[in-house]
């Protein structure tokens, strides 16, 4: 293992999993030469908030913004990693240059699956929201209130079609799986469904096969053959991760980056954040949320500076989602199966503390409009049930 | 330094709370409540990843 702290350490990636680990380094005393490589020009910022406040903001967006880092490295932006060469010790960038490490934290993240060829021409009509690029894309083009076809029914494809409806928009969401089941459970997802109709989405089931665009309107064929016309068609249909620069490093498997519980992939490598896969409750995965990414980060780069005496990483999922006048905060694994128990409130009036139990004894807790600690939420997810009922 | 809250922004995720015990909590009606502010020396470390874990940026270190 590390014999001795590292001088020099590169971070690849400058979001939030890259700044919580730059972060991270100097709270566990790191003060050797610290640098960021990033592929966005703009300083770090919170994607959660691009498909939510910030496609609503009035005038100047900044729900967004981030305090400004405080780990003094240097930066290298708007340039990506291109390759890495673990003999050498060298992250080779886009523009030829190379930088050397002693110890690398990969967190290069993930990027918007595209249903089109990702040509240049293609990728400017297709439109996806995952950088703050996009959301300032999405966020004028919705400003003239076209007509709207979301492609994907998970989390994102319903914020988006959310924020597009209550920016006036026409919308119609596609999704061959009812919206939100695959992430949680028939009973949240039908509630979801009945809050989004009620707003005025559109629901089509059939999954979409092709995507035309035209030049002032886009065609969907779905597989029923039936078509859907749209002056803006956005697809949200899950990321992949960014790990084609590590494609000659021998570090992945398959495209996977795999880490361990502390997050490292080699002695002197660790990754965190939306790129890594590593080990769950529920299997080896990519959990590619907020607080996963920085829970990640701060687990691996204490990993880089004490080796086996940082503690391993004790995961427990976040999610929250805001859509159509509803907010979800949910602690525990996903999806849910079969029905809650209901610890306060009631569904019917649009505020409820509610509770699943899973096989392996935990649960997940779920809050929808009703605020809570979130240390609090996390002990009514792992308590046991009788401990927790009725009223906790 | 002194902590600040931005308190229309804050979502009471409380993901702060969580990264600094010590130096606040939401109530029981899910506001948060900083119960220090000015921040020590001893509580910098904390103070730091309490700003850094928020989502919305409610809070800032001056």
């Amino acid at each position: 293992m590390t014999t001795a702290t590292p001088h020099r350490i590169v971070v690849v990636g400058n979001g939030i999993a890259g700044l919580t680990a730059s972060d991270s380094l100097r709270t566990a005393g790191f003060d050797g030469e610290l640098t960021i490589i990033g592929d966005e020009y703009h300083p770090p910022y919170s994607r959660p908030a691009l498909s939510k406040a910030a496609l609503l903001d009035d005038g100047e967006m900044t729900s967004h913004h981030l305090p400004a880092p405080t780990h003094e490295a240097s930066e290298i932006l708007g340039v990506s990693a291109s390759s890495l060469d673990t003999d050498n010790k060298v992250v080779g960038l886009a523009d030829g240059s190379e930088v050397p490490y002693d110890a690398l934290v990969i967190a290069s993240g993930s990027r918007a699956r595209r249903l089109g060829s990702g040509d240049a021409g293609e990728a400017e009509r297709e439109l996806t929201l995952r950088t703050l690029d996009d959301a300032l894309v999405l966020r004028q083009r919705i400003a003239t209130q076209p007509s709207v076809v979301v492609l994907g029914g998970g989390a994102l494809g319903m914020e988006i079609a959310s924020g597009c409806l209550d920016a006036g928009c026409a919308v119609t969401l596609v999704s061959s799986d009812p919206p939100l089941v695959r992430q949680l459970g028939s009973h949240l997802s039908e509630y979801f469904l009945a809050a989004a109709r009620r707003r005025g989405l559109t629901i089509a089931t059939s999954p979409a096969r092709e995507v035309h665009h035209r030049e002032a309107h886009s065609r969907v064929v779905l597989a029923d053959g039936s078509s859907l016309e749209a002056e803006l068609v956005i697809s949200a249909v899950g990321d992949l991760p960014n790990t084609e620069w590590l494609q000659s490093s021998g570090l992945l498997l398959g495209a996977a980056l795999r880490v361990d519980s502390r997050g490292r992939v080699a002695p002197d490598i660790v990754a965190a954040g939306d790129v890594a896969a590593f080990p769950t409750a529920r299997g080896i995965r990519r959990v590619p949320l907020w607080t996963s990414a920085i829970e990640q980060s701060k687990v691996a780069a204490l990993t880089l500076v004490r080796g086996n005496d940082a503690p391993e990483l004790s995961f427990q999922p976040y999610f929250w989602t805001e859509q159509f006048g509803l907010s979800l905060k949910a602690s525990g694994y996903l999806p849910l199966a079969g029905d809650p128990e209901v610890l306060e409130g009631d569904l019917r009036e649009d505020k409820a503390l509610l509770r699943w139990s899973h096989d392996d004894g935990t649960g997940t807790a779920v809050a929808i409009n009703y605020r809570i600690p979130i240390p609090k939420l996390r002990r009514l997810s792992s308590a046991l049930a009788a401990a927790v009922s009725p009223a906790a | 330094m002194k902590i600040i809250l931005d308190r229309p922004r804050c979502e009471g995720h409380g993901l702060c709370e969580e990264a600094a015990p010590r130096l606040m909590h939401l109530d029981d009606e899910g506001e948060l409540i900083l119960d220090i502010e000015d921040i020590t020396e001893n509580d910098l470390d904390s103070a730091k990843a309490s700003v850094r874990v928020c989502p919305v940026a409610a809070l800032r270190l001056e």
